[in-house]
């Protein structure tokens, strides 16, 4: 008996001990062929892809988020401004931005979508790399590089939310990756607090992102693209009491001496001088890629070019597969004609037609004028006809700040606050050195010539909508397009965020 | 302990009897034999009023001295009624009838067994003796029609199919509700095909949460213990069980014949605008597809044959299983064999010390190169819809010479033995093809696997009452194919014309199973308890998998293919696979208690750990009580003759289902898109990784909590009732959540967030009977089930099965409506004229249906909206599962002849049925349509014909495809005669019994398809599912 007892004992305490040790490692397994977000960013290759992702939601053409559709940021803004009706191949032809074009979008045609989501995508993104980084944890990493990621991060950041802040100003703000249990319980905070925080990451990024970068790192955020950024946003936010602030951030990218404006205007937007003298801040695109539309989602050529391009056009100097987006409005090709920098912006296809006595044509799209956008215009030089598709996959970048924008943007900062830039430059030195690149006259800095000149300089570089709204002159600029004025100055809050959350409609949609 | 029990007995009794011997006594001898003159040996013997008894000995015989004042003495033995028999003197002979009520049955309850009569909870229980003599053909057939509640729908009759979808009380959740199968006590993946079933002893449902809840995580969707038969002590017994049959498609559809198709062809391309596509439409009867490749002899043959026996310390039970059974359609590809051996032990090695093992090996290989409910192509679809025109084999030579479809692939062509093409249709094309020369590509290829089930166990009773054991199973299985693609042409979108390939796929999977549990009863008085105590690691993860193909390889045949031929390694590629992981350990426990049978308590709570299960919830802990009472074991209860035995019963649990996949509460890290970097010339493209989604670190099971009350009663002795209600609420059903855009999210997390419910009840007859020679066993049962979802979170609905190239999908899954339930158009009759459709208009005037000509469908405005007619005018059309579910069985035997007959039937479900292919307007007719509109006044039921179906009269799922489900089919009868014994043990043979047995021999139905049992996967779609065989058979079942 007692042998018995002994030995059930014993084979109980083995069954235990096998039992209770197999028990926490037990459940804890590791997954094969594929990585976790829990066990992942512990190198310095994988910190780098993590980061190389959130730079990925500032141009995604062609979204598989939103509406899924094309999903550029010009287009829109194109149609949107006084200079470009939506165009296209017919009345629904990117039905979202014809909407915009007519101001009649709806929270369920939103042009807005598509950057609602890239936008906070990209937010979430560096919320959580910054989460990441904040760790301190990531092996290997130098403690430079740490801190380099972290002011790239907060310059995304506040670039994607100055986007979303300008174009539905009653944005969620949200500073963590959110999770399952406060997901649906965001409000929407006041655009202030937003703005606040878009100057408060861009102030701890400034002194830490490097002045330059090397050759293999060009497309990474610097000093003087933050330092602009900052500059814009204070203007931005309309208050006359800190427009020295403003114009104290944008003397910094004038006098770090970095940059300077490219001689002949022409050159700033041909893919062969991708930053340039003037770039302070681009956005990258490649024709190396050899996109097909099965990378949806993921496509690093320039898609806004082709869809620019005429249509079925036969002919020299363009390629002929455009799809006639964005023609521009001839009000505003006469405005700008017999200025220097007309013949850049405007590609009159019409009177290449007319001249060419009929051996050149092309198919007239939805409202067409026969004048297309000439600054990414699809040249025949730039197409891609090796493999994929060369809609997808032409070089063009997008030059998000330039140092004309930054020039204009002071000389108006200066004008509206007052007295003259830390480097001693004045509103009006600024605008000279504009108009002068391009071989015209000084004119008085008043802000209304600094505003006309910010027209002709960066025509369809999608400044302008942004420009009628911030200046009060969308109401009389765009009353051609059906503009209400106190409600088309933001955009709807897309449908679908609507479910489920906490989020208040815009007024007037 | 025991045997020094026993050898002290005899002293004890010896003692016993000294001193009754004192007194006056009497010494009362007999035999007890059961109804058939079997004695029953162990039976209990005690004289009423004094405390002496005995048992009786292996041939039924008991002797036993009490004092003279003994009167009655009564005999009782498990399974039979007891009995009080006055003492006449001299040796009396008791006849014991077996106790209709089975209250007296162990079973199986999970981790241990308990007396039917104590169990609290809602199990299901199918014994050996309910399946011996049935030829069945899937195990999982035995449980459909005899037990209540439990719903199972094959998924086809094709040899070797999928495995029958099995409902426990219904769907338990949106994301699969295939119960837990638990073979002796090993939990066993992919289904339990691999088991004879002459090796079952016995299978129990835990149908209710109480019971299931031993099995906690696992056991949402019910759970099916099958335990497998051991050996018994005593002379060694040889069994014999096997049949030999034919089958037979038990019903073809109706189609049209080469004339009435020819005439519908042109109706239907006229009305289009289009030309005669049959200038002579005499052409007679044409081409009988379905009997082109129906088989009406198909072999069926099945042969166990089981050795058991042993001794005291050890016993065994052995068996040997083959069977085989021949496809109705197309045979020479679809086809199964399955070869079984099982060994199961039990040894006594000491007293307190037990060991036993259990192993099965199953071997199957099958040949199933064809959907089994799929209208792409394959034997069964093409013979659905190609046209009756196009002939078996082409043998006109012009024809051959001539006809570019022919003259341009000469040498790809298949060709019957006299050097004839198959012939290939002009007309109907994408998928169909020729199924006699279809089947003529396939030849050779099949599937097959290997499975080894086994489980070994070590039990102590260091102390009366404990029991300490420790079991460890595996379920280890390989399988693959084995396949040729030859060069071939059947038609030009069906062909292989560039190079052959032969593929070769292996898989592996090892699951295993480690459990240790300490189970203590004991009965103080009349309090009985037993506590069970266990914990258990499983590993469910260990697979693996590859396939290889060889392309070009020079081989024509699959006879000749093989992959020691060498080929370039360009022509040669692979792709492999292995499983995340996934562990489960868990702790569980259980305590029964009754007072003398009156009060009756079961409790069970189990722990579980997943690997499944998010960081903050890793373990789950289910909890189930159930309670019972025993009025007729009161004082108060007058024994009557009408409630012999009553028990009434009520519980409530909480199961779980973990069944999500690995790593889901994490979110995985994907290349999240590129950016571009450097200046032009040298731009690289570097690609971003992030989280795919949100992780969702609570993420955990999904539950299912289930009340149920219910009863057991024993009626007149000969009748048994029980019935059960319950109500099963399933929660935290595991969706993709929608998620706002502002998360940031590249797709949806995973949550849980779903509920649905299912109410019912199920109520079970049996009747037992003897009178003289003749014996009557009857049994039945029938449920109710309604299922109905109650959230699905943010999303509207989930849309289920799609329609063909329809945008319109045919079922859809939406709160207040039931699981998956039908969805479109509603049809308000047949346009007879223009006028009728110029009126139908919406409340601006706009005409309704734009498109529609006289002759087509009126399909009802149920969005009152502005017109036309579109999406927003669906609504729900019927439930494809059903809500009834029934069946019944009747034995009668008389001397040794015996008539058993097994029928089921379920109702209140719709069948969708879209055998025709609507992208093929040339696709063959059922006669059906011979009644279409062809003028006004002649039909207002089915619409005219079309090509392009410009008002989608078919093209739209709707009403028009809804049939009836209702079925009652009479799925064995069997008429057997047992030799008997006197004669039959001169031959050495201890019972022989032959029988001819019919299965489906009857279907009470209105659909019209082939079968009204189908789409176990599909739920309720009929896309030409391969019917089930009527089949007869021939069988014996001898044991010596």
């Amino acid at each position: 008996m007692k042998y018995q007892c002994l030995s059930a004992i014993a084979l109980l305490g083995i069954s235990l001990t096998i039992g209770s040790g197999c028990k926490k490692s037990f459940l804890e397994g590791s997954p094969v062929g594929e990585e976790l977000q829990s066990t992942y960013y512990t190198s310095p290759s994988e910190a780098l892809a993590g980061l190389v992702a959130v730079y990925h939601n500032l141009d995604i053409e062609t979204a598989s988020v939103g509406d899924g559709s094309y999903s550029n940021k010009l287009g829109p803004l194109n149609s949107a401004g006084d200079e470009c009706y939506a165009g296209g191949g017919s009345s629904t032809d990117m039905n979202s931005w014809q909407a915009w074009n007519t101001n009649t979008q709806t929270s369920a045609l939103d042009p807005g979508w598509d950057f609602w989501d890239i936008d906070y995508q990209g937010i979430y993104r560096a919320n959580l790399m910054l989460q990441v980084l904040a760790k301190g944890t990531v092996p290997g990493l130098s403690s430079a590089l740490q801190s380099r990621y972290v002011a790239e991060c907060q310059f995304l950041r506040a670039y994607f939310y100055f986007e979303l802040v300008r174009l539905f100003k009653n944005i969620p703000l949200t500073l963590q990756p959110l999770t399952p249990s406060d997901m649906y319980a965001q409000v929407q905070v006041a655009d202030t607090a937003v703005y606040s925080q878009i100057e408060t990451d861009l102030n701890a990024a400034i002194p830490v992102l490097p002045p330059t970068v090397v050759q293999a790192e060009l497309g990474r955020v610097t000093q003087g693209a933050a330092e602009a950024l900052l500059g814009k946003v204070i203007l931005y936010e309309n208050n006359t009491g800190r427009m020295t602030d403003a114009a104290a951030a944008l003397d910094k990218v004038y006098s770090s001496g970095l940059y300077s404006l490219m001689p002949n205007f022409a050159d700033i937007f041909s893919p062969a001088n991708k930053f340039n003298s003037e770039s302070i801040f681009e956005i990258q695109h490649t024709s190396t890629q050899d996109a097909g539309y099965g990378n949806w989602g993921n496509i690093q050529g320039n898609v806004y070019v082709a869809m620019t391009g005429p249509r079925s056009y036969n002919g020299p100097i363009y390629w002929g597969q455009g799809w006639s987006f964005n023609p521009i409005i001839p009000a505003f090709a006469n405005f700008m004609y017999g200025d220097p920098r007309y013949g850049v912006t405007v590609a009159n296809i019409d009177s290449i037609v007319t001249a060419s006595g009929g051996t050149v044509s092309y198919t007239a799209g939805y409202a067409n004028t026969g004048l297309f956008i000439n600054k990414f215009a699809p040249l025949n030089q730039w197409v891609n006809n090796t493999a994929g598709d060369p809609h997808l996959n032409f070089p063009n970048d997008y030059i998000e700040i330039r140092l004309a924008d930054v020039y204009l943007m002071e000389a108006e900062a200066l004008v509206r606050g007052g007295g003259s830039a830390p480097s001693g430059l004045t509103a009006q030195n600024f605008l000279d050195m504009v108009r002068a690149r391009v071989g015209l006259a000084s004119i008085p800095a008043t802000l209304a010539n600094i505003y006309n000149e910010r027209r002709l300089e960066l025509a369809t570089e999608g400044h302008r909508w942004y420009d009628l709204v911030r200046t009060g002159q969308a109401a009389s600029a765009l009353a051609f397009k059906g503009y209400k004025d106190g409600t088309n100055n933001i955009l709807p809050i897309p449908l679908a965020e609507l479910n489920n959350t906490k989020l208040v409609q815009n007024p007037g949609y | 302990m025991k045997e020094l029990f026993k050898r002290l007995m005899p002293f004890f009794l010896l003692a016993v009897w000294s001193t009754a011997a004192d007194a006056q006594s009497q010494r009362i001898t007999g035999s007890v034999t059961d109804e058939r003159g079997t004695p029953v040996p162990h039976a209990s013997v005690v004289a009423k009023g004094s405390n002496k008894g005995t048992t009786t000995d292996e041939k039924g015989n008991f002797s036993l001295t009490v004092s003279n004042s003994v009167h009655t003495i009564t005999i009782s033995s498990i399974n039979f009624q007891s009995q009080d028999v006055p003492v006449t003197g001299g040796s009396i002979s008791i006849i014991l009838k077996v106790d209709a009520s089975t209250l007296q049955d162990v079973i199986f309850v999970g981790y241990g067994t308990q007396k039917k009569s104590n169990v609290t909870g809602a199990i299901a229980s199918v014994k050996a003796a309910d399946l011996d003599d049935m030829p069945i053909q899937r195990l999982e057939d035995a449980l459909k029609g005899r037990t209540a509640g439990v719903t199972v729908v094959a998924a086809s009759g094709q040899p070797g199919s999928s495995d029958p979808a099995i409902f426990i009380r219904g769907i338990t959740s949106i994301n699969g509700s295939t119960p837990l199968y638990v073979v002796d006590g090993m939990p066993v993946d992919g289904g339990i095909d691999y088991l004879n079933s002459a090796d079952i002893e016995s299978i129990e449902v835990l149908k209710d949460a109480a019971s299931a809840a031993i099995y906690g995580t696992k056991a949402a969707a019910g759970v099916i213990l099958v335990t497998t038969k051991t050996g018994k002590a005593g002379s060694m017994k040889v069994n014999y069980n096997g049949y030999y049959g034919t089958q037979a498609p038990a019903r073809e559809l109706s189609l049209t014949n080469a004339t009435q198709y020819a005439t519908l062809r042109n109706e239907s391309s006229l009305a289009a605008g289009n030309g005669l596509v049959f200038p002579n439409t005499n052409l007679g009867t044409g081409t009988n597809w379905q009997d082109a490749i129906f088989n009406k002899h198909a072999k069926i043959e099945n042969h166990e044959i089981s050795f058991s026996g042993g001794s005291d310390k050890s016993t065994f039970n052995a068996s040997l299983g083959y069977y085989l059974q021949d496809g109705i359609v197309a045979t020479e590809i679809s086809n199964y064999k399955r070869f079984t051996v099982r060994v199961n032990g039990t040894h006594k090695i000491k007293s307190w010390l037990t060991f036993g093992e259990n192993v099965a090996y199953a071997y199957i290989r099958n040949q199933a190169p064809f959907s089994e409910n799929g209208y792409f192509g394959g034997p069964l679809a093409s013979a659905i819809n190609l046209d009756p025109t196009t002939p078996v084999v082409e043998t006109d030579q012009t024809v051959i010479a001539t006809n570019p479809t022919y003259a341009n692939n000469a040498s790809l062509l298949i060709r019957n033995g006299a050097g004839n093409p198959y012939g290939i249709s002009q007309y109907v094309g994408q998928e169909m093809s020729n199924p006699v020369a279809y089947v003529q590509t396939q030849l050779g290829n099949y599937g097959w696997s290997d499975k080894v089930v086994g489980n070994a166990f070590v039990e102590i009773e260091p102390i009366k009452g404990l029991k300490i054991r420790s079991n460890i199973g595996t379920d280890l299985a390989f399988w693959g194919s084995n396949s040729f693609t030859p060069l071939y042409f059947l038609s030009a979108t069906v062909n292989n014309t560039s190079t052959n390939n032969y593929t070769r796929g292996f898989n592996r999977a090892n699951n295993w199973v480690y459990t240790n549990t300490a189970t203590y009863s004991r009965r103080i008085n009349e309090h009985s308890f037993s506590i069970l105590a266990g914990y258990e690691s499983e590993n469910l993860s260990q697979q693996f998998g590859s396939t290889l193909t060889y392309l070009g390889i020079p081989a024509t045949t699959f006879s000749e293919a093989s992959m020691n031929y060498s080929v370039p390694t360009a022509s040669t590629n692979g792709y492999g696979y292995e499983n995340q992981p996934y562990t489960i350990a868990s702790a569980f426990g259980r305590v029964t208690y009754d007072y003398d049978g009156r009060y009756l308590f079961t409790g069970i709570v189990r722990r579980d750990g997943s690997s499944h299960f998010g960081t903050n919830n890793v373990y789950a802990t289910f909890p189930s009580a159930s309670i019972g009472w025993n009025p007729t074991r009161e004082i108060f209860w007058h024994s009557n003759r009408i409630v012999t035995d009553l028990k009434i019963r009520a519980g409530y649990g909480i199961n779980g289902n973990d069944n999500l996949g690995p790593f889901q509460y994490e979110s995985v890290i994907a290349g999240a898109g590129s950016y571009t970097f450097n200046n032009n010339a040298n731009s690289t493209l570097v690609t971003g990784y992030a989280p795919q989604t949100i992780a969702n670190p609570s993420l955990k099971w999904e539950q299912t909590s289930q009340a149920d009350i219910g009863l057991d009663a024993s009626l007149f002795h000969d009748i048994s009732v029980t019935f059960d209600w319950f109500k099963k609420k399933t929660s935290g059903m595991l969706m993709q959540v929608a998620i706002p855009g502002y998360v940031g999210a590249t797709s949806e997390p995973w949550g849980n967030v779903a509920s649905m419910y299912n109410e019912g009840e199920e109520l079970q007859i049996g009747y037992h009977k003897k009178i003289g020679s003749f014996s009557v066993d009857w049994s039945g049962n029938v449920s109710h089930i309604e299922n109905k979802v109650t959230n699905l979170g943010a999303t509207a609905y989930i849309v289920g099965q799609t329609f063909q190239a329809s945008a319109y999908e045919v079922s859809r899954t939406e709160i207040g409506h039931p699981f998956a339930s039908f969805y479109g158009f509603k049809t308000l009759g047949v346009f007879q004229n223009q006028a009728q459709i110029n009126s139908y208009v919406d409340s601006k005037g706009n005409i309704l249906q734009p498109n529609a000509a006289p002759g087509d469908f009126k399909f009802a405005h149920l969005s009152g909206g502005l017109g036309p007619i579109g999406a927003k005018d669906r609504t729900f059309l019927g439930n494809p599962l059903p809500t009834w579910t029934f069946g019944t069985t009747l034995s009668l035997g008389y001397k040794g002849f015996d008539v058993k007959a097994f029928a089921q039937g379920v109702g209140g479900n719709k069948i969708f049925s879209e055998l025709r292919r609507l992208d093929i307007p040339a696709a063959n007719y059922s006669t059906a349509y011979l009644k279409r509109w062809t003028g006004p006044g002649t039909t207002n039921d089915f619409p005219r014909l079309i090509d392009g179906d410009p008002n989608g009269n078919f093209s739209n799922p709707s009403n028009f495809y809804l049939q009836d489900g209702t079925y009652f089919r009479l799925k064995t009868l069997q008429l057997g005669y047992t030799v008997p014994v006197k004669l039959s043990r001169q031959g050495g043979i201890d019972k022989m019994r032959v029988y001819i047995a019919g299965n489906n021999l009857l279907t009470l139905t209105h659909y019209d398809g082939f079968d009204p049992e189908l789409g176990g996967g599909l739920l309720g779609i009929d896309r030409g599912v391969y019917p089930q065989a009527r089949s007869y058979m021939v069988g014996a079942n001898i044991t010596f």
